[in-house]
């Protein structure tokens, strides 16, 4: 039922929002919504496994999904009240009802107990995102979001295909929701090759969602034009969403003979992530657009993890969850930057530092976190990922991967200590630099200290909760 | 009488391989539509008459009335008519294209099984094949968006695969085709650069 409430007053609100047409009572409707999402994720903390509406469980990992969203909600909706203020009430009607939709929609995906149910709130988030990314109503914006629906809606398409051919495997008319649980008894009778194609369209269809090679491109784009609250969400929340996805079908599958198939696949599938990310973030002019590929990195080493089991399952949520708060404190701080230097170009941009040394510090620390520089918590992840390759003699990935990282670590220390450190390449661009209250960066600062403690000390509930999640799998 | 349909089908797929006018494309839209809707009707037996009925009125209305509809405004407002120089040629199409079906064939002919129709199975994929060669091989975003909503028709014909012991996913894919029709043709295709119907802006 808590679910349920949940589900209506999130509609409530949004259809208040639009029919008030009022800043204020917008204000209060999103911080509303903030509180009964924390409430719905204290809900779900204390009935751990417990079923509701039939079709939503409130497992491990979704769980654990859930509150890093409940989580990063308050400060998305901080930083967007913010971005938001000058905007007219339409504007900022669209913006605030949009990004309620979006936080919902990706719960109803993160709770979601059977695979058509995952598919329609993922669709669903598609809608949320294109108005979010159209909010600022110019020609780039309007290009962003076609490609971002049309990509996605050729994921969802796929991603369905998938779907469907876990159907083929069942073909019982009880079968309707394609549960989880209904299918994991069944799929060992499976023909493996309708198993296989079934991953591979769930795989490629979910990837537009989690970011990953070959459908990286439709959340790059997003990100260039996206207000900086939301990229903050699409490069994290939402891309959870399209790994929880593909995550629960390699489980449901795992079972079966195709498990070391799904593991090449997705260690593949992480090398070109890596390959591609390596390389556009060597030419990256854009900062928003690096930090978009640096996402696409993240994520590649997410599928190497996963494809590596063993010590990778824990290193991949780990990961997960670690790169969610570092990434989002660093996009917020990119709508801080642009309000300083009234740009996203990296040539325009410098001397950081001297114009607005908390924001700076933030920057230089993100970066330390996001390229797992000790004491930053993703060390332990990525050092578990190399433990893992090692253990499983997998010498030509470890050695592949450490080799694109350090391109990686390369492109983004150089850009970032120019932002920070040198002139602006462009002189004639010389603008009046903007003002930022201190007071805004607090958020950033939290959420960067929790990964760096992480690095250190990880709570026994975190850590029971992330070993629950992959206990179906095997070690 | 399901199979003649199923092949008539496959024969505007190879037309489509063929084509270099947009308005032909438009036309094979609609007739894809047409015959996905009398696919329907005599395969779902199975199913109640209310769902039939909805299912048949969202193949027409959508598939063959609607998505035509809305892209022939498209083309008009555009001003482009024909593919040109900014796809490939249709002789190269057309080797794909057959290429496409005889690996559907093997493919299809691999996964036999029970609970699936072979003729179905290997239209379903060819058409798959053929929506994303489209995609591939053309620049134009009309271009794009017909091969997408090959995908889709490929889509619709999966799902009527197994709709009569699982009719909730003709329903769900129903969603896909209403979120295509209204939002990417009805709002982005009618808003995105008239003139040139391409995308340049946003690259590194």
């Amino acid at each position: 039922m808590t679910l349920l409430l949940f589900f209506i007053i999130s509609s409530i609100l949004i259809v208040a929002i639009v029919l008030f047409k009022n800043k204020t009572i917008t204000k209060i409707m999103t911080i509303s919504f903030v509180l009964l999402h924390i409430w719905l994720t204290l809900h779900c903390w204390t009935n751990l496994n417990k079923t509701e509406l039939g079709y939503f469980t409130f497992n491990s990992l979704g769980v654990l999904l859930l509150s890093v969203l409940s989580f990063l909600t308050i400060p998305t909706v901080y930083h967007g009240f913010i971005y938001a203020l000058n905007d007219d009430t339409k504007k900022y009607d669209i913006y605030h009802s949009a990004l309620i939709a979006l936080i919902t929609f990706m719960t109803g995906a993160y709770l979601a107990n059977g695979m058509t149910v995952l598919w329609i709130f993922v669709e669903a988030t598609t809608l949320a995102v294109a108005a979010l990314i159209y909010h600022d109503r110019t020609e780039m914006a309007l290009e962003a979001t076609w490609k971002y629906v049309f990509i996605c809606s050729i994921g969802i398409a796929l991603a369905y295909l998938g779907i469907l051919f876990l159907g083929f495997i069942y073909g019982r008319g009880d079968a309707a929701n394609l549960s989880f649980a209904s299918l994991i008894n069944i799929i060992n009778l499976a023909n493996p090759l309708y198993l296989k194609i079934a991953f591979v369209f769930v795989l490629i269809g979910f990837s537009t969602k989690m970011g990953l090679f070959p459908m990286h491109t439709v959340t790059i784009d997003a990100h260039s034009v996206a207000p900086p609250p939301i990229s903050a969400l699409i490069s994290t929340t939402l891309m959870n969403v399209g790994f929880l996805a593909i995550f629960r079908v390699y489980t449901l599958f795992a079972s079966s003979s195709i498990l070391p198939f799904m593991n090449n696949v997705l260690i593949l599938s992480g090398l070109l992530s890596l390959l591609v990310a390596a390389g556009y973030m060597l030419k990256a002019k854009h900062l928003k657009r690096m930090l978009a590929y640096s996402s696409l990195e993240n994520m590649g080493l997410v599928a190497i993890a996963v494809g590596v089991g063993g010590y990778g399952y824990y290193a991949a949520l780990l990961l997960l969850v670690l790169h969610s708060l570092t990434k989002s404190g660093l996009f917020y701080q990119m709508g801080q930057l642009s309000r300083v230097l009234h740009t996203f170009k990296l040539d325009e941009c410098g001397k950081y530092m001297e114009l607005y040394p908390p924001g700076a510090l933030v920057l230089l620390l993100g970066m330390v976190c996001i390229l797992a520089i000790p004491p930053s918590g993703l060390f332990i992840s990525e050092f578990m990922i190399f433990k893992g390759l090692v253990l499983k003699d997998k010498w030509f990935v470890l050695i592949t991967t450490i080799i694109l990282l350090c391109f990686v670590i390369y492109a983004m220390s150089t850009r970032i200590m120019h932002i920070l450190f040198s002139n602006s390449r462009n002189e004639s661009d010389l603008k009046v630099h903007g003002k930022v209250n201190p007071i805004e960066s607090i958020s950033q600062f939290v959420l960067l200290g929790i990964v760096f403690i992480m690095c250190f000390y990880q709570p026994p509930f975190f850590v029971d909760l992330i070993n629950q999640s992959f206990a179906l799998l095997p070690k | 009488m399901v199979n003649y349909l199923i092949v008539l089908f496959a024969v505007t797929l190879v037309y489509f391989a063929s084509a270099e006018r947009l308005i032909v494309y438009t036309r094979l839209v609609g007739l894809q539509g047409l015959l996905l809707c009398g696919i329907a009707i005599f395969e779902l037996k199975e199913v109640n008459t209310a769902n039939l009925i909805f299912i048949a009125f969202e193949s027409l209305v959508f598939k063959a009335i609607l998505i035509p509809y809305l892209l022939t405004r498209i083309i008009y407002r555009s001003g482009v008519t024909k593919v040109h120089h900014l796809a490939m040629p249709g002789f190269y199409s057309l080797i794909l294209s057959i290429f496409a079906l005889l690996i559907s064939v093997i493919l299809a002919n691999s996964l036999v099984n029970s609970f699936v129709n072979t003729i179905y199975m290997t239209i379903a994929l060819f058409t798959l094949f053929t929506g994303l060669l489209i995609i591939v091989s053309h620049k134009l975003i009309i271009s794009h968006l017909i091969g997408f909503l090959i995908i889709e028709n490929a889509v619709f014909l999966f799902s009527l695969a197994i709709g009569n012991k699982m009719p909730m996913m003709i329903n769900v894919g129903i969603l896909l085709d209403i979120f295509v029709g209204v939002l990417i043709l009805g709002f982005f295709g009618l808003r995105l650069k008239p003139h040139t119907n391409q995308l340049t802006m946003l690259k590194d």
